[in-house]
């Protein structure tokens, strides 16, 4: 290795050829044969989804490099907005009508997963629009295409699946680093990493590289040493540790810029940790101060799409916060048990509730006349008194109004057993009545009828006594 | 109490059907019932202090006017829930479009809270009562007369709802016990007016919850006054000023959670709370808190989390509460 760049294995080792492509070679025909038709095509765009790691990008740089396309590509990180993705729609259109001999040309947009998210205004509006004008053949890539905010891609893309890399083609592939790297290799430390990587061949190599790296072995001994165990959680409480204990403004800055969280996470795992890894009031404060106004500038970034305000959001989050333990600088070094944040649970929760409460001051409106707004801040407030101290009554009162099980449970809180109870009760009781009626009404129906029938066969009978007096 | 299987809102149950049940604001009534008999109506303006029977006069209006078929021929909006004067329009268009009833010659749009409209929003509606005029008659119904603008005034024949008298509230209170057999106390009943004022909705939902409670003594409607409105804001707030931060976060989220309440529901709680008696701080402390609190949902509103600065909120009380606690 010594006097060569050092490039990431990953990079250094990335399929150059079509063929380097393991294990996909449905997907291969399937791309290769819709490339030549284009474009003529059912659908303009192709979406290749698979798990991470198993060569959709690689093979689609593969595929332009041999068979001389110009590769256009953008990742989810470039196409932030609307502007971007029409920007590079806007070149590879027009370019190709101009310079018609110039190479042909193909659009990678690589994980496109990504561009779905809430901050990324009209991005995926925006490569709808790119299909439709295109002028050259558009390739995107994802790990989950069934995502709810994906749907209008289904409609405007073919897809094609990519297989998990099979353990032994992974296998293949790292004794083929080892050798190219003079490394030797145990099968059973190989072994290892690969069931760590579980089909992701970047994973693999990247953990071979850290295990094999200016070694001239690799033994399983030394692979259980290097690598932990993977878990998604490792890195939201490193770089917590890190950023706390930050003593200088780059060093907090650097921690994020190395950290697998994104700053919404970042946010959400900070609003949580602060006050345990601070104790000290003051500092708690100013933490939390850097923090409001970080989110602040996020809101401000959604609102007018101005992604530099990114950076400023970004120091405070970091420095803000690192540098707040003014009083107690001890604090950051402290060892704390970080928890997960609070909230992600809770979010879910939260919506639910607001739904059915906001369905449940719709219906009172409607029955007393009055706004949501005066449900909520004068009825709501009664009838809960009402559903925790007279279950009874007030399961009468749910079955009139119509309330369902979720409504009585905000209403009643705890007592909502003894209501619900109740309640099938009532319902049960009414539905009897309801059956007893009907029951009567149709025995009173019957009887009509007989009654009916009786005074038609004796009308028939007074005529027909009628007409034999008559031939009399 | 009645054995029946399904109870209604006594609010609702007791709410006067036609204009000969209404019992309050005889003056209007006598008016009311003049246009019914001439089978004619101009635009009105019903203001009045809540619970003193706009709504009620305008419905029972409509009864008297088109029969037990009456809900056909009336389009009911609360302004404070539709999205906009453009969804007014596109609902008042539609309504405008069926057919008329026999012999009455308008259908009635009741537009209940119109002093929430912004002045724009009302310009807009008064187009609309006059695109519509040849088919629809309005009744636009609010707090304050003063907040509907002039153009809109000149056009309707306004009535000044009055608060209703203690005798009357308590008069109706009593009558609906009687129906209802429950058993009263007098001063049970006038403690209900003096929680609600003249507001007659209100006192009979406080009546139906202290009836709930047994009976409606004194004891029992301040217990539903005091169930009513939960402490939780009070105490997150005193457990911040205690320096117990992450007790009031909890807390905090609870509430949230428990009641639904967005960011701006539990500053706005806050608000009233800082200024209650009952909150043990200097005065001076107030004002500074209410400025924090500002700060915070000027925050929210532009665009930022509910719950980190709400968080950050009482992280600053928590500092405050140190200088309170330094000064008693």
């Amino acid at each position: 290795m010594s006097g060569q760049a050092k490039i990431p294995w990953v990079i250094k080792y990335r399929p150059k050829k079509i063929n380097d492509v393991v294990n996909q070679e449905e997907a291969k025909a399937k791309i290769l044969d819709w490339l030549k038709k284009w474009p003529n095509v059912a659908k303009k765009a192709l979406l290749l989804y698979g798990p991470p790691g198993c060569g959709k990008t690689s093979l689609v740089e593969a595929i332009a490099s041999e068979l001389g396309y110009e590769l256009l590509e953008m990742n989810a990180s470039d196409f932030r907005r609307k502007e971007d993705i029409e920007r590079i729609a806007m070149r590879a259109s027009t370019i190709q009508s101009l310079f018609a001999s110039s190479k042909k040309k193909l659009i990678l947009l690589d994980e496109v997963d990504g561009v779905a998210n809430k901050e990324d205004v009209g991005g995926l509006e925006a490569i709808e629009h790119l299909v439709k004008i295109t002028k050259v053949p558009v390739i995107m890539t994802a790990n989950n295409p069934w995502d709810q905010k994906l749907r209008i891609l289904r409609d405007i893309a073919e897809f094609v699946q990519f297989k998990k890399l099979e353990k032994r083609d992974l296998m293949k592939l790292l004794q083929r680093i080892c050798i190219a790297e003079n490394i030797q290799c145990n099968e059973d430390a190989l072994e290892y990493i690969i069931a760590r990587a579980e089909g992701d061949a970047r994973a693999a190599i990247n953990d071979l590289q850290a295990v094999g790296e200016g070694f001239s072995e690799v033994t399983l001994e030394r692979a259980k040493a290097l690598l932990r165990p993977r878990d998604k959680e490792r890195d939201p409480f490193e770089t917590l540790k890190l950023l706390f204990s930050s003593r200088y403004a780059w060093q907090a800055r650097n921690v994020l810029s190395q950290s697998q969280l994104d700053y919404e996470q970042l946010k959400l795992w900070l609003e949580e940790n602060i006050p345990y890894q601070y104790t000290n009031l003051e500092d708690i404060c100013r933490a939390y101060e850097a923090l409001s106004k970080a989110d602040v500038y996020l809101g401000r970034i959604v609102k007018s799409g101005d992604w530099d305000l990114l950076a400023y959001a970004m120091d405070l989050m970091s420095a803000g916060i690192a540098l707040a333990a003014v009083n107690n600088p001890r604090d950051k070094d402290k060892w704390t048990k970080y928890s997960f944040p609070q909230r992600i649970s809770m979010m879910a929760k939260l919506k639910e509730v607001r739904g059915v409460r906001e369905d449940l001051s719709t219906i009172l409106a409607r029955h007393l006349h009055i706004s949501t707004s005066t449900a909520k801040s004068d009825v709501i407030p009664v009838l809960k008194v009402i559903f925790t101290s007279n279950t009874e009554y007030a399961a009468k009162l749910a079955l009139s109004l119509g309330l369902s099980e979720k409504m009585i449970e905000i209403l009643a809180g705890p007592n909502k057993h003894a209501v619900l109870n109740h309640y099938k009760k009532l319902k049960e009781l009414l539905e009897k009545r309801a059956a007893e009626a009907l029951a009567e009404r149709v025995v009173r129906q019957e009887t009509k009828k007989e009654e009916s029938e009786m005074k038609k066969s004796k009308e028939k009978k007074e005529a027909k006594d009628l007409l034999s007096f008559a031939k009399k | 109490m009645s054995t029946a299987i399904s109870e209604l809102l006594w609010a609702e149950k007791y709410r006067p059907k036609s204009l000969k049940e209404m019992v309050n604001q005889e003056e209007i009534v006598k008016r009311l019932m003049k246009f019914v008999e001439e089978k004619n109506m101009p635009h009105m303006l019903f203001a009045g202090p809540p619970g003193t029977g706009k709504t009620t006069a305008a419905l029972a209006l409509a009864h008297d006017l088109y029969g037990e078929d009456w809900r056909r021929y009336v389009l009911e909006l609360n302004a404070s829930d539709e999205r906009g004067i453009a969804v007014i329009r596109s609902k008042v268009k539609e309504f405008a479009r069926s057919k008329l009833p026999g012999e009455v010659p308008f259908k009635i749009v009741i537009l209940d809270e119109a002093d929430n409209m912004t002045a724009d929003a009302q310009q807009a509606l008064r187009r609309i009562m006059e695109m519509f005029v040849e088919t629809t008659r309005f009744i636009l119904i609010a707090n304050y007369a003063s907040k509907i603008i002039d153009p809109i005034q000149s056009r309707c024949a306004a009535f000044r709802f009055t608060q209703l008298k203690r005798e009357d509230v308590v008069a109706r209170l009593k009558w609906i016990c009687e129906q209802e057999k429950v058993l009263c106390q007098l001063d049970g009943l006038e403690a209900i007016y003096e929680i609600g004022g003249g507001d007659l909705r209100k006192a009979i939902n406080i009546l139906q919850a202290a009836a709930s409670l047994g009976e409606v003594t004194v004891s029992n409607v301040y217990k539903v006054v005091g169930l009513a409105h939960p402490k939780e804001v009070r105490e997150i707030l005193n457990l911040a000023f205690a320096g117990r931060f992450i007790e009031a976060r909890d807390r905090l989220r609870e509430l949230m959670v428990t009641y639904g309440l967005s960011g701006i529901d539990v500053l706005k709680q806050m608000h009233r709370e800082i200024f209650s008696a009952d909150l043990k701080i200097p005065e001076d402390m107030r004002v500074i808190i209410a400025d924090h609190i500002g700060e915070i949902q000027f925050r929210l509103v532009e665009g930022a989390d509910d719950e980190i600065q709400l968080t950050a909120l009482l992280a600053r009380l928590s500092i405050l509460g140190k200088k309170i606690q330094g000064k008693a």
